[in-house]
Order: C-alpha cells, then structure tokens, then sequence
C-alpha cells in the first residue's frame, strides 16, 4: 500500500462559523492507494475526536497501527487497491495541523488558549479546501465513526454536489445531554489541574497533564461497553509485577492508569477541550431551528448510518433519528445496526459484516 | 422469491413517482423492479442480514428492523404506497399493523395466504395441518401467527374502515384462475389487496 504524508499549507486561512478568522494553517494529510486520473475514486475518512491523520498502515517512527487500520488497506473494507484513501488531522488538534500548540503568526508565539473555537463545519470546510488541493471534485465515500460521523454527515449538508456517498457510523444527528455532561466532567478535570494555568500552561512551560489523564481515563469508560468491560477484565486483580502504580488493586483499573498516562503525554489539553467543545455543540439542524427533516433536504448522497448494540453513548437510536429524518425527506439512506462487543468503540474494529456491509455500499 | 404475477399486479398498482415501503422487503427485487420500471422513491425494512446486505448490493435504501417495529416507528411518515407481501398473518397484531400502515401511508397492498383454501380444507378433514405452495412450512416451524381466510380478511376490512380498492386471487399456481376469482375462499390460494381509508 502506498502511504503518503504531507503537511498541506493554506495560505488563504479561512473565516471560522465562530466569526474568528485564521489567516492561514496547515492540515497534516496522510494519503493511501493512487488517486486514478479522472480523479473518482477519492474516499476521505474523519477521525473521531483524540484521532489523528494516522488512519491505515503503520507509522515509520512509531510503529504505530492507523486507527482504522483494520478497514483500510489492501483487499480490506475500504480497498486501498481500488480507493485513494484520504485522511487529515482536523483543525485544532494536536498531531501536526494548525492547533493550540501552533506558532500564531500574529504573536509569534503558541496560540494555546486563544486558539478559536472550531466546529464540525469549520472541519468540513478545511477538508473541502484539501479536495481541491487534491483536485478531487467528488468523494466515492466520506466516512467516519463518533465523531468523524458527524463530519461524514455535515459533508453531505454543507457540500451536496461533492460525494456520492456518506458513511455515518455510531454518530448522531447532535450530542446527546448525556454526552455534553461526560464531557464536562472531563473538560473540569483538566481545568481544576493546577498545571492548566487558564489554558495558559505552554507559557509556564508545563502541562496540565494530571487532568489530562483523568480525562482520558472517564472517556474510555464510556468508550467501552460493560459487556466488553466485564469480558476483557472481569474482576481480575492485576499481576503485582506489571501494575502501574502502587494503588492499583484490579486490571481494569491498572488499564485506565496507563491509557490515561499514554494519552496525557500526547495529547494537548487545550485541543481536548477545543474538540470536545466541537463535539458537544454539533447539531446538524442547527440552521433550521432543530428541524432534522428540513436540515437533511438538501442531501444528496446516499447514506448508510450503522449503529452498534453495545454503544451506550451514541446509542443505535441515535443513528434511527438521522435515518427517520432523511425517509422523510426521500433521502436515499439505509441503516442497520451490528452487535460490535466494544461499545462505542466497536466503529473501530473489523468484524465480517460490518467490513461486508461498508465494501458492498462503497461498490453499489 | 416473489411471483411474477404477484410483482406483476403490484407494478400495475404502484403509480409512476411514488414513495413507496416494502415491508418485509427481502432482497429488494421488488423495489428494485419499481424504482426501474415506475422511477418510485423506495424504502425497504427487513431483518435478514444476508436480505439487508443483497438490498445494500442492488442500492436500495434498507432500514434494518423487524416490521412490526418498523410499522410502529414510521407511523408519522408520509409513503403514498405500503406493500405487505406475504407477512400480514406474521404479525403481533395484523389489525393493528394494518391501522398504523394506512396512517404512514395513503394506499396499503398485502398479499396474504387463504386458510380456507381447498386443500387446507381437506388437510384439516383429514385431521392433518395443511402444507401448501402458499403455506409451505409445516406448522412447527412456520412463522405464521395469525392465520385466516378470504372472508375472515374481508370481514376486518369492513369492520376496521379499510376500504378495498382492488382484489385479485389467485390460484396454487399463481395465475389468476376462474374458480379462484368465481369462489376465492374456497378456491384461491392467495389474496392481493389494495386497501386505502375512508
């Protein structure tokens, strides 16, 4: 499979549905397969909210498999043979497109907290500008789980005319209360470090990384199912040679401490809480005073909206809201909903039929 | 697999442009034929996940959900056609199903098996569950709830307020015999409906 990354500059910036402005950025795009010479067989894929451009293969430096490394690729769901597969580190995070951790070229400085809101649209609008960088005038396929649903969906909204196709997969048309709650907890945990400065914390020189990490550990909770909890952990007490820290009694716990201490050495706290702020304040009717039905008129891709038993955050009901909303509309749009063990997290895991599911769409 | 006489009749009744749900919609075939030969806006709810991932191949939209809730969660739609085939006697509550498919959708068509087919008469006669072309499972294995008759259809017709449209019968064969259409409680094996509200 060839696998290509590349720093994209925009020098022209764009103009945020915030009304801030950045003068220009970067997008950190990695690509797999060979787009073809009419230029139609592009699928792009979005990451969810801690994802990254990463998405197939393994890194060089890192070794490091794409988190979606198990749909994409050679003779996989999303057939990097036939596709060129595209996939870009969104606005405001923090592995190599313009982010908090940015030079502002206003400041010289980082951006850090005064970083701008950014929203799925923004996302949708900075990926837009990527195609025609790319000269892609239509996706095959934009696709993506959680979070990157959420984009899958606002392409087809906000640029009608520029894909065929849109997969949707354990998304929802708007966060639940639910969701915005869990996330709040999070955000708090990272605000109440006494490291996080006000989000000021590159100019002191430290990271709020405690708070990071008890983020990231609440999130994978609610990641992951009690089933899939209950099967991969039990109530097993961790081996006294691999634990952690001293105060870990049982594996899930010694789980949560190194996914947490992992993640908080990598990610950056003012992009988690710019993302799940992005997260939190997508309604994809928005513009229509919460009207789904008049918000999804205008679609004109097929979707398929896939839903997972065990996901208790974006729960399959959320995926039959967008699907009952879009028949109403005559939306050509299929949803089904698979038994994916993982809870919200299945998105990410190869299983037969949801690999049959995604490659039939993408051929029909 | 459908009959042809039976898409055949549902071609016929199914206007050009419509939108159009297939309950119980199998491989999509139906639908398929419709959206090629009456340019139909279609949807199709089913089960199976071989059916969902065959509708998925030929581009039809497929919702993945058992038809009484899929009868239930579309109630505030707006088709202009519901098809039925074959399913009818499956459900939980046919009377109801029915009701709630005549509010998502303006004309319902269903296909349904007549128990009081000759030779289930005989079967039954002989002390035996009738096995036939149009009921072909025996009965412990059949999915069927709610058996009933030409008559016994008719009669929920007329007391539920679901006017009938159209009827055709047909026989074991699926051909639109005289004896069918002369004596269908005694003599068809199968009754298609189009069904609207007063």
């Amino acid at each position: 499979m060839k696998i290509k990354t590349e720093l994209v500059h925009f020098k022209e910036g764009m103009e945020l549905t915030s009304g801030s402005k950045l003068s220009m950025f970067d997008l950190m795009v990695e690509t797999y397969g060979e787009l073809n010479e009419e230029k139609s067989n592009g699928i792009l894929v979005c990451h969810a909210f801690s994802g990254n451009h990463h998405a197939a293969g393994v890194s060089e430096n890192e070794d490091i498999s794409g988190w979606w490394d198990q749909l994409i690729g050679p003779s996989k769901a999303i057939d990097t043979d036939k596709y060129f597969v595209v996939c870009c580190n969104n606005l405001g995070g923090c592995s190599g497109s313009t982010g908090p951790t940015s030079i502002n070229p206003e400041t010289n400085e980082s951006y850090g907290r005064d970083f701008p809101l950014v929203s799925v649209i923004d996302w949708v609008n900075s990926q837009k500008m990527l195609a025609d960088y790319l000269g892609i005038d239509k996706w095959k396929l934009v696709a993506g789980g959680s979070l990157g649903g959420m984009q899958a969906l606002q392409w087809a909204l906000s640029f009608p005319d520029s894909l065929e196709k849109s997969g949707i997969f354990a998304a929802a048309a708007r966060s639940s209360t639910q969701n915005i709650a869990m996330n709040e907890v999070a955000r708090e945990s990272i605000r109440k470090d006494v490291n996080f400065y006000d989000g000021d914390y590159l100019k002191h020189d430290v990271k709020p990384k405690g708070g990071l990490k008890t983020a990231r550990m609440l999130g994978h909770v609610t990641y992951l199912s009690e089933k899939h909890m209950d099967l991969k952990f039990g109530r097993k007490f961790q081996d006294i040679t691999s634990k952690v820290g001293g105060d870990v009694d049982f594996e899930v716990e010694n789980y949560l401490q190194y996914k947490g201490e992992k993640f908080s050495n990598s990610f950056d706290a003012n992009s988690y809480i710019l993302m799940t702020k992005a997260m939190d304040s997508y309604d994809a009717a928005s513009s229509f005073s919460g009207d789904l039905e008049k918000a999804l008129e205008c679609i004109k891709a097929k979707l398929l909206i896939i839903g997972f038993e065990t996901d208790w955050l974006y729960p399959p009901k959320r995926g039959r809201e967008i699907q009952l909303a879009a028949m109403n509309v005559n939306v050509s749009c299929s949803y089904v909903t698979l038994d994916g063990e993982q809870g919200h997290d299945s998105f990410l895991f190869a299983s037969s039929r949801y690999e049959n599911i995604i490659k039939t769409f993408i051929q029909s | 697999m459908m009959a042809i006489e039976i898409s055949k009749i549902i071609r016929d009744w199914v206007p050009s442009q419509s939108k159009v749900i297939d309950f119980g919609c199998g491989d999509g075939s139906l639908l398929k034929d419709l959206i090629d030969t009456k340019n139909i806006c279609g949807y199709g709810v089913e089960i199976d996940h071989q059916m969902i991932a065959q509708c998925i191949e030929k581009g039809i939209s497929v919702v993945e959900k058992d038809i009484d809730e899929g009868i239930q969660d579309f109630e505030l739609s707006n088709f202009d056609i519901a098809i039925m085939a074959s399913s009818i006697q499956c459900l939980k509550n046919p009377n109801i199903a029915m009701r709630r498919m005549l509010k998502l959708s303006n004309k319902c068509i269903v296909t349904l098996p007549n128990f009081g087919y000759w030779r289930c008469r005989l079967a039954l006669l002989a002390g035996k569950m009738p096995v036939t072309p149009s009921l072909p499972s025996s009965w412990y294995e059949t999915e069927n709830l709610h058996l009933c008759t030409i008559n016994d259809f008719e009669e929920l017709c007329s007391d539920a307020g679901f006017i009938i449209d159209e009827r055709i019968f047909l026989n074991s064969s699926n051909k639109k015999g005289l004896l069918a259409s002369v004596m269908p409680n005694m003599f068809a094996s199968e009754g298609v409906y189009l069904l609207g509200r007063k």
